[in-house]
């Protein structure tokens, strides 16, 4: 028996491609951000070791503090208000006969596109004098509120924005477990009389504990990776309202006074905040399921 | 049902390949209309005699083809007139070199300044021309690091050397590493059709000024124009003011040690400044507007002043930007304020826009760079962009060219800078680029109110120290 | 039937019951309620983009434009050289994506497939890792990596790391494919002396078929919609992708909002009509790749 399949050669041919360009771009920048973080490189002249200097600029600035809890605000609107929105829209489109298809297909379409495009579209909708969220409130007789340029209003602006975008995503998500629930449960519980409400949330909802929970632990990577939207629509402003540790990480690295030693430095803090983020998750809520993946 | 949606695919593909070839054709069909006045007789100038052409030599120089990069930041409308010229001493110097394509690559102002330029001196590839800042976070950042080419040779050769009104931007240790192709000065636009209106003469004196203000704001008319979405543009009133509290040397003394930031005079412009934001003299929401926003502003009549460069004055020529205030708008420098300490007739003067090379260059692109210099830096461009677009000269210009311009707001421009008796910089030309980056987040703070004039103040001091310590 | 029932249930719900047929269209409103929020800025955009100013746009916010007109439309394509940050975005997704699941597959039957099966498990977790990382923790890191390499602000320097990003997933979701790939084929022609290239390329890949259009499609959208590497990377005009063209539209006709929605017009439809002959496809790619990760 020709042992082909135990061909190393082979084997390697098949592997190595890949393996290459995995560890340039992905291992070997790990390794160098490790390294720079605890140098003063700012691309121009030569670099020295400055130990854990950056972190604790990093930590003592203000600023990045201020992106931390903007990080945070994100995540709770993504917990505590997107999730139970989705879990929502997912069930009522799960009840209904006619028409899935088509809610389906149309929610999921904002997931699909540029976020870039995204933020665009939305700054003009806020667009303070012509945009259509100003002129429909003028009908009512509100003054124009400057939605992305008032510190009050920013944040919630691209929240908002954001949710947009992402929600039909999860609510697909979850909709395809809960159509994967056997009907017979629902029909035996309708049969004994559970209103839908009832059946909605004594019965879909614990059995779909493991998507929720995926849906969860998606919502906080996303919230911690958060950028596009942000650089687009606001560049972190104004004055930080809408800053977050990467749109931080952009602006710092790139930004006037390029400091890359900085700039990896945070990398690790934001890669650091999403492990210990998602560890706390599992360790928490996660083992309530018994383990998902 | 698989095949459908292979076709499908296909199909789409091969629609969008057409389109976007369609479309890409009709770029390559332009630019190389623009190629094909490369090879004519004329061989490389260094001379500054004047170019012989139509020399009988039909002695086509099949020359090596190459490419010289360059980067502008002229890419809006606003700009159309400095590309035009641009434009003309592109194709001049391309005739006068052979085999030579200059390729140009537009791209934002600030975007080319402070996030691609930085990145490519990094790397070590930025384009062989490119526009370029002077000053200490610019220019003199990149010359130590040795990034740009020695122009004190070239000029000297092309015997312009000391024609040029103000190199101090550009030089680092007696060498020049960048060419400023204009000056300008910032102050006050102002609607002449809305003075007329409510009665307001042009201000000559700070209560003046104040009075116009409150005027304009009783009136529901904006007295400032202002769009700080981009910090750069209200730290230009800011730059003014200080040079006003503080006085004309301040601005220098602040790189230098001599002057801090948290020092009383210059609190008080820090203060006049939050004053105006609390009387609500600027744009509404300006924080999420940006530079052409606040020109929009002006040019609609929500506002009646605006505080800009003299750079702005060619849009006010131009009907299709200008709309209703086509030359109807006038200009004057910031009053002297009441307390304020040094020279009160002092002007903003910046001649720190112009354009750098890489010190990386090979011969033939040197040849290039030169043919470049010697076109673009002429008493015939120089007065060209006085007379087209409002850009103040950077070079001495014989007296029949000066007395050529018509456009009021630059005879204005030049009358205040004539008659000034002293010109003070932009802070962001002589300090160091963190200081510049920590007054564009302080300045916004100050607009938002969450900052007050001290604590800005003092927050300048601090990384301004830092930075002189670093500097030792 | 069910009326029966509720007279002889405890009256745990005091109120009153609502009339069915009400029931039925409720969900319905409000998931058409929602189904509006999410296609309204569409449609309020190419109204816009119709629109022959601000003006227009000010002053009838939410009308049909009086006049349609096209003017815009020239306008940006020639004006936002918007064809070629298409045909850029169009052949770097198209190769970035093409190639990744090339190598992937390659990968995915090495590791199922043949033999090593030690080396294989370790491979294996090994390009796992880099599910775990987010993207922009690498993001600067990667950006010095493509400055020394000396390949910034080409094309190289876009599509080496998108399709080495492409890599872990890809990886995972063929993988998990191939192994639901019945084994006897293989058998078959191992005795009939086939050697391991010539079984890869004709018999496997054509069976995972279905598996590398999901990925390839996931691969495709990704790259297409991606903007912060595409915007940092890359700073010539003429090689810029749609979001960043788009962003720097944007900036430089910011008060042009009519040729804006025309700019977002171009860029949303190719990907639209993508998803209309794809819907199917790309929901099911998109959330097997999360879910999976």
């Amino acid at each position: 028996m020709k042992s082909t399949l135990k061909n190393p050669y082979v084997y390697a041919m098949f592997v190595l491609p890949t393996l290459l360009l995995y560890c340039l771009f992905f291992i070997y920048p790990m390794v160098s951000s490790s390294f720079y973080a605890f140098t003063d490189w700012n691309g121009l002249e030569d670099y020295s070791f400055i130990g854990f200097d950056n972190f604790t600029t990093a930590f003592n600035d203000p600023d990045f503090r201020n992106a931390i809890v903007n990080n945070m605000y994100f995540i709770l609107f993504s917990v505590f208000i997107q999730v139970p929105l989705i879990i929502f829209f997912a069930i009522l489109i799960g009840q209904i006969k006619r028409f899935q298809g088509f809610y389906k297909t149309t929610v999921f379409i904002p997931s699909i596109l540029s976020t870039s495009v995204i933020g665009i579209l939305w700054g003009f909708i806020y667009e303070p004098e012509i945009g259509p969220l100003n002129k429909l409130l003028s009908i009512f007789g509100i003054e124009p509120i400057y939605w992305l340029a008032d510190t009050k209003w920013a944040m919630v602006s691209v929240l908002a924005a954001n949710a947009w975008q992402w929600m039909g995503f999860y609510i697909v998500l979850v909709l395809a477990a809960i159509l994967a629930i056997p009907r017979e449960i629902n029909e035996a519980a309708e049969i004994d009389g559970a209103s839908s409400r009832q059946r909605a949330l004594l019965i879909t909802v614990p059995l779909i504990r493991p998507i929720i929970s995926v849906v969860i632990m998606l919502s906080i990577a996303g919230a911690m990776r958060v950028v596009d939207i942000i650089l687009v629509m606001t560049k972190g402003g104004p004055v930080g309202s809408t800053e977050v540790m990467a749109s931080y990480l952009v602006n710092e690295a790139m930004g006037v006074d390029p400091n890359y030693g900085f700039g990896t430095a945070i990398s690790l803090i934001i890669f650091a905040f999403a492990l210990i983020l998602t560890a706390l998750y599992q360790l928490t809520l996660g083992r309530n399921q018994g383990g998902n993946d | 049902m698989k095949k459908s949606i292979y076709l499908g695919i296909t199909l789409i593909l091969a629609a969008s390949t057409v389109l976007s070839a369609c479309g890409d054709k009709n770029e390559k069909s332009s630019t190389e209309t623009d190629n094909t006045q490369t090879t004519t007789a004329a061989d490389t100038t260094e001379k500054t005699e004047t170019p012989a052409k139509t020399e009988e030599e039909p002695k086509k120089e099949e020359a090596e083809p190459f490419t010289v990069s360059l980067r502008h930041i002229q890419i809006s409308d606003a700009q159309k007139f400095r590309k035009a010229i641009l434009d003309d001493v592109v194709k001049k110097t391309q005739e006068e070199v052979p085999g030579l394509t200059i390729e140009l690559d537009g791209v934002e102002d600030q975007v080319n300044r402070f996030t691609k330029l930085p990145a490519e001196m990094a790397a070590g590839n930025p384009p062989k021309i490119f526009d370029l800042f002077g000053g200490a976070g610019d220019a003199l950042k990149y010359a130590k690091a040795g990034r740009l080419l020695d122009l004190t040779p070239i000029i000297q050769e092309l015997g312009i050397a000391d024609k040029f009104l103000n190199l101090n931007q550009f030089t680092l240790d007696g060498k020049v590493y960048g060419l400023p192709i204009g000056g300008s000065t910032e102050g006050f636009f102002y609607s002449k059709p809305l003075f007329e209106k409510y009665n307001i003469k042009e201000p000559t004196t700070w209560d003046e000024l104040e009075a116009a203000a409150e005027t304009l704001s009783s009136n529901k008319i904006t007295p400032f124009a202002m769009g700080s979405k981009g910090a750069w543009v209200p730290l230009m009133l800011v730059n003014t003011l200080i040079g006003r509290y503080a006085g004309p040397e301040a601005i220098d003394g602040f790189p230098a040690g001599s002057q801090a930031w948290n020092s009383a005079e210059v609190v008080s412009a820090f203060a006049k400044y939050q004053e105006w934001e609390k009387k609500g003299y600027f744009t509404k929401g300006e924080l999420g507007l940006e530079y052409a926003d606040m020109l929009n502003q002006f040019v609609t009549g929500k506002a009646g002043m605006m505080f800009d460069g003299s750079w702005r004055s060619s849009v006010f020529k131009d009907q299709a930007q200008a709309g209703d205030l086509t030359n109807q708008v006038g200009f004057f420098s910031m009053p002297g304020v009441p307390s304020g300490k040094g020279n009160q007739l002092a002007v903003n003067g910046n001649y720190s826009n112009g354009y750098g090379f890489s010190a990386d260059l090979t011969p033939q692109e040197l040849t290039a760079v030169k043919a470049f210099i010697k076109n673009l830096y002429s008493e015939e461009m120089q007065l060209r962009g006085l007379l087209e677009d409002g850009l103040l000269p950077s070079m001495k210009l014989s007296d029949e060219s000066i007395a050529k311009v018509e456009d009021p707001i630059v005879k204005q421009v030049m009358q205040i800078l004539g008659s000034s008796g002293g010109a003070f910089s932009h802070f962001d030309s002589t300090v160091a680029s963190d200081v510049y980056k920590e007054s564009e987040s302080q300045i916004q703070k100050l607009i938002a109110g969450k900052s007050s004039a001290q604590e800005v103040a003092d927050a300048m001091q601090k990384v301004q120290e830092k930075a002189l310590a670093a500097a030792k | 039937m069910q009326t029966m029932l509720k007279r002889t249930q405890p009256v745990i719900r005091s109120r009153v019951s609502i009339p069915k047929p009400i029931k039925r269209v409720l969900p319905h409103v409000v998931l058409l309620a929602y189904v509006a929020v999410i296609l309204f800025p569409f449609v309020f955009v190419v109204f816009s983009s119709l629109k022959e100013s601000n003006i227009e746009i000010a002053s009838h916010p939410f009308g049909f434009p009086t006049k349609l007109y096209f003017h815009n439309y020239e306008e940006a394509w020639v004006k936002a050289r918007i064809s070629v940050y298409f045909w850029n975005s169009l052949y770097l997704s198209l190769s970035s994506s093409a190639v990744g699941v090339l190598l992937a597959a390659a990968t995915a039957f090495a590791l199922t497939r043949m033999k090593l099966l030690r080396t294989s498990k370790v491979i294996y977790q090994f390009v796992l890792i880099g599910m775990l990382i987010p993207g922009n923790v690498l993001f600067i890191a990667q950006y010095v990596l493509v400055m020394k390499m000396g390949i910034l602000n080409t094309h190289w320097a876009l599509f080496l790391p998108y399709t080495a990003g492409a890599l872990p997933l890809s990886v995972l979701l063929i993988a998990a494919f191939m192994r639901n790939i019945p084994t006897d084929l293989e058998e078959a022609a191992v005795v009939d002396g086939m050697g391991a290239i010539r079984m890869f390329l004709v018999l496997i890949l054509p069976l995972t078929l279905p598996a590398l259009v999901t990925v390839f499609i996931v691969n495709f959208l990704g790259v297409w919609n991606e903007y912060l590497l595409a915007n940092f990377f890359i700073s010539k005009d003429a090689l810029k992708t749609l979001p960043t063209g788009m962003v720097g539209f944007r900036d430089a006709f910011q008060t042009n909002y009519a040729l804006i929605c025309t700019g977002i017009v171009f860029s949303v439809t190719p990907v639209l009509v993508l998803y209309a002959f794809l819907q199917e496809k790309i929901i099911e790619g998109i959330t097997a790749g999360s879910v999976k990760g």
